[in-house]
């Protein structure tokens, strides 16, 4: 047993036929508490992804097991290896203080996917047919990821697409600057390729009725995302030349033309503010400025997009709060009134209070609102809220309606991509329970003997390699060309990228009944990672909770390593003069489930 | 009572005299500064008169050692502070030293800037705002004839007095990014590049800068959207900003400095911020603006310093002071200085 380093709790589950030798699985809920202490990275990312196993498999230059072990859980690895939200890298160990920066675990992804080589072996278990019929409202995210592995486990699925190419708001909320649509595209087609029948241009509750489509399947999921832009609610918002900034971004991505000032204001602290921002540079805007009522750091994009939104010159007006549109005929500006600072709330949005008084106003030829979306109403049975929205229940997306769920941004409000992802595989998981009362896979943790790895010392002090981008930035607005501004790390920059990863999914213990507490590997550990305890706390579940220290040594029962402080240098396994340290590999992964014979 | 600990981050003008306020309306307090630089408090102004040859480097220093001990302030150079735990009122130092306080005055200034579309040169850029930034400038020119300065900030022509003096060739790109105690228009843009041609300064007039490739050690190409230069050695002059990004997770309110109130007080208690490194919300500009300058810094200092001991003291702004430079109102008095 793992999780708690003493007696076992619970019998390991020994494996199937099938399994390779020296492979245990687990379900254990101690093992699962343990991974989502100990590998911080997969458990932040909402799908799970294996990070630590796809990381080392591109050091080892396997790109397509690399790729393979990230499409198998999130899809769209040359998708998300360019505008994932990132969340694993927030908690990465390496970004510990003291301990230097996160992995580029992005863009490590998207090397994978750059080099992977062609014909990969795919990994994804297939079912056999299960006669059942789902159609999938929207082909986002959300839409792709619930309908792919619908059609992995079995059932005929049907995609319903208002626009006229798939993807969604990866398609036309994402510009192509920033996400190729020959990337895009792939991936979409390695979906869709399993069968999968997508109707485009049917616009379900105008074209088709929802209750119609009830009745020609057997589950329906509504997945169609979040398209309403939220407006700023001051006066002057009708003014022509006030843009809603989806829906500019959108337009562009669809090819249709668009005009900009020369003096663009943008308001939004997200993603699609900064979109706005650079699509009006790429238009011939001269001077761009993102309005903020808070400060630079409480913008929800990453350090790189503000930097490379500076490089391109566009400005980032701070503590500023949107009183109103200015402009008689037409937009001249916004007002603004200076703002206060409070706490930021649960959510970690920025609260602020108005200074009275405090009025100014900044000129403008176009204004764009990017402040936030909403999903769209839609017309049919099921609860729905004030304005007209499908409601379900969020742990089960279930519908008032039997048979009809919802799912992705439509079900939560705008999130990320990989959130989405997320969603629309736990809503297919679902539906699949629903429609044959049977699980088709569980997430169990994979445990196996491990070697003590190659990583050398001296590849924790390599400074984490920042994505190259296209410079100079002029070379970014070449006329009737979209040029990609991230430009890609090259296999050697990736491999060295990789070397960083402490991969955390070796788990390293001392086995108590072999150690002689000599404390050579305390002297030799390059953090307190290793412990004298008296005690090891452990929670509900039997995991590790917390251990006990002690300087007395007649108090010490035990020499533990704390694997959440362990960046897994193994100089404790080299030094040990008895080789009481053990190393494993343990992996939270998704396996198929075996069906009994019911003779 | 026990004896009241204050701490003070920062060595310049703020910090210095902020310290010495301090002692006059608390005797018993212990009071302790902290900085990441090396040297004493030093006349930032005198630096290109230094490179120049013309005033030795102990000439910089304004306060000698015994200063502090006399004053009974304890100075702790070339020790960075790296987090502040404001929950337990604790400063954490680089080494992992935790030091407590019952009163904590932020004041470390400005650090050189370097604009985003310039940050991929930022290791072949040379900036002066230390004494290490002169010894810098100084070992180079003894190898090196010819120098491009980027900019436009006083520095930068203080700078180039000192460069002439010493004989060499010096070009320059007076971009409109940088900091300027004014906007730079047209007009003052056609004065102060025909001033400096006057001088026997090369004007180069461009608008972008496209590439910077080091040659060799001592000799650099630069390209522009008008022509390729080759020089010795490059400046970059775009003027300072708060050097307060080691705060920006401890829960202060940071924007582009510490933001403070009329009394330089922060969000939390017996924590003030002065100088450069402060942004100040007035209400009488009903905005907030950034301090810049010698006598500014000294007199937010002391400010700090008194209400930290409990006064009630309001820093006076003059709004004829106060400019805009990239958004941003900056109060500046030193152009008025030099």
């Amino acid at each position: 047993m793992m999780a708690n380093g003493f007696a076992p709790e619970k019998p390991i589950d020994s494996n199937d036929e099938h399994a390779e030798p020296n492979v245990l699985y687990s379900t254990d809920p101690a093992d699962f508490r343990y991974m989502a202490v100990n590998v911080p990275c997969q458990s932040a990312c909402p799908a799970l992804t294996n990070i630590p196993a796809y990381i080392r498999a591109l050091y080892e230059s396997k790109f397509g097991l690399s790729y393979e072990i990230n499409r198998i859980v999130n899809l769209f690895p040359g998708t998300l290896g360019r505008i994932c939200s990132r969340p694993c890298e927030l908690k990465c160990r390496h970004g510990e203080p003291e301990l230097g920066k996160p992995v580029n675990i992005c863009h490590i992804k998207r090397a994978a996917a750059d080099f992977r080589p062609l014909g990969h072996a795919y990994l994804s278990p297939r079912f056999a047919p299960s006669g059942k019929r789902v159609c999938i409202v929207g082909s986002g995210p959300a839409g792709l990821a619930a309908a792919h592995d619908l059609a992995i486990l079995g059932f005929d699925v049907t995609i319903y697409e208002a626009c006229y190419e798939p993807g969604g708001m990866l398609r036309y909320g994402i510009p192509d600057f920033r996400l190729p649509r020959n990337v895009l595209s792939e991936e979409i087609q390695n979906v869709l390729r399993l069968g999968i029948s997508l109707k485009v241009g049917v616009n379900i509750g105008v074209d088709i009725s929802l209750e119609n489509l009830m009745g020609d399947f057997d589950a329906v999921l509504v997945a169609s995302g979040c398209y309403e832009s939220m407006k700023l609610g001051v006066p002057g918002e009708n003014l022509p030349g006030v843009l809603p900034g989806l829906n500019y971004v959108m337009d562009i991505a669809a090819g249709y033309k668009q005009s900009i000032g020369k003096k663009v204001l943008v308001t939004g602290a997200g993603f699609t503010a900064f979109d706005c921002s650079r699509l009006a540079l790429r238009l011939g805007a001269e001077d761009v400025s993102i309005c903020i009522r808070g400060f630079e750091e409480d913008l929800r994009v990453t350090r790189e997009e503000i930097l490379e939104a500076k490089r391109e010159g566009i400005k980032i007006r701070s503590l500023s709060l949107s009183k109103q549109i200015v402009g008689s005929s037409k937009v001249e500006g916004i007002e603004f009134l200076r703002t206060r600072p409070l706490e930021k709330t649960s959510g970690g949005r920025r609260k602020v209070e108005p200074i009275e008084g405090s009025e100014f106003v900044i000129a403008a030829d176009t204004v764009i609102v990017a402040v936030g979306q909403a999903p769209r109403p839609i017309k049919g049975p099921g609860e729905k809220n004030d304005r007209g929205v499908l409601l379900a229940d969020r742990k089960n997306f279930q519908s008032s309606t039997p048979g009809l769920y919802v799912t992705g941004d439509y079900l939560t409000g705008p999130t990320t991509v990989i959130e989405a992802i997320a969603s629309g595989r736990k809503a297919a998981e679902r539906i699949a329970y629903d429609l044959t009362g049977r699980k088709f896979t569980e997430w169990a943790v994979q445990i196996q003997n491990f070697r003590i790895t190659d990583r050398d010392r001296s590849w924790d002090v390599i400074p984490r390699i920042e994505m190259p981008t296209v410079m100079p930035v002029k070379n970014r607005f070449r006329n009737n060309e979209v040029v990609e501004v991230e430009s890609g790390y090259s296999s050697e920059l990736a491999h060295e990228e990789s070397k960083r990863c402490y991969l955390c999914y070796l788990h390293y213990e001392i086995d108590v009944a072999k150690c002689i507490y000599c404390r050579y590997c305390i002297d030799n550990a390059p953090r307190d990672c290793i412990k004298l305890v008296k005690q090891v706390l452990l929670d509900e579940t039997g995991a590790v909770k917390d251990l006990v220290e002690t300087t007395r040594w007649l108090d010490v029962n035990a020499v533990v390593i704390d694997n959440s402080r362990c960046i897994r240098c193994g100089e404790c396994v080299r030094v040990c003069p008895v080789d009481c340290i053990s190393v494993s590999r343990v992996e939270l992964l998704e396996r198929p489930l075996v069906q009994e014979s019911k003779a | 009572m026990s004896v009241k600990r204050f701490v003070i981050i920062g060595n310049g003008p703020a910090a210095n005299h902020a310290a010495e306020a301090l002692r006059e309306k608390s005797s018993e307090s212990k009071i302790t500064m902290f900085s990441k630089d090396p040297f004493r408090s030093y006349r930032a102004h005198l630096l290109p008169d230094f490179i120049a040859g013309l005033i030795e480097e102990e000439d910089l220093y304004n306060r000698p050692y015994a200063h502090y001990n006399e004053m009974d302030i304890t100075l702790r150079l070339g020790q960075r502070v790296v987090n502040v735990d404001f929950s337990k009122r604790n400063v954490i130092l680089d080494h992992k030293e935790v030091v407590p306080f019952d009163g904590l005055i932020i004041a470390t200034g400005g650090k050189p800037r370097i604009p985003e579309l310039f940050q991929l040169f930022g290791d072949i850029m040379m900036t002066l705002k230390t004494p290490s930034d002169a010894r810098l400038w100084i070992q180079k020119l003894s190898y090196v004839d010819s120098v491009l300065i980027i900019g436009g900030d006083l520095t930068s022509l203080s700078l180039t007095k000192a460069l002439l003096k010493l004989g060499k060739r010096v070009k320059f790109i007076l971009n409109e990014d940088a900091f300027w105690p004014v906007p730079l228009n047209e007009e003052i843009y056609r004065a102060v590049t025909g001033r400096l041609e006057q001088r026997g300064i090369e004007i180069v007039h461009c608008r972008r800068i496209r590439r910077i490739t080091q040659l060799e050690e001592n000799l650099l190409e630069v390209e522009t959207d008008s022509e390729l230069i080759e020089v010795g050695a490059l400046g970059a002059f775009f003027g300072l900003v708060p050097d307060v990004g080691f705060l920006a997770r401890t829960g202060l309110d940071i924007d582009r400095g510490v933001l403070v109130n009329e009394f330089l007080k922060t969000r939390f208690s017996n924590v003030y911020a002065a100088g450069d490194c402060a942004q100040v919300y007035h209400p009488v500009l009903r905005d907030y603006w950034i301090s810049i300058g010698h006598e500014n810094a000294i007199a937010l200092g002391r400010i700090a310093a008194s209400n930290l001991a409990g006064s009630h003291l309001e820093v006076q702004v003059e709004p004829e002071n106060i400019l805009e430079v990239g958004g941003v109102k900056v109060n500046t008095s030193w152009w008025t200085e030099f």
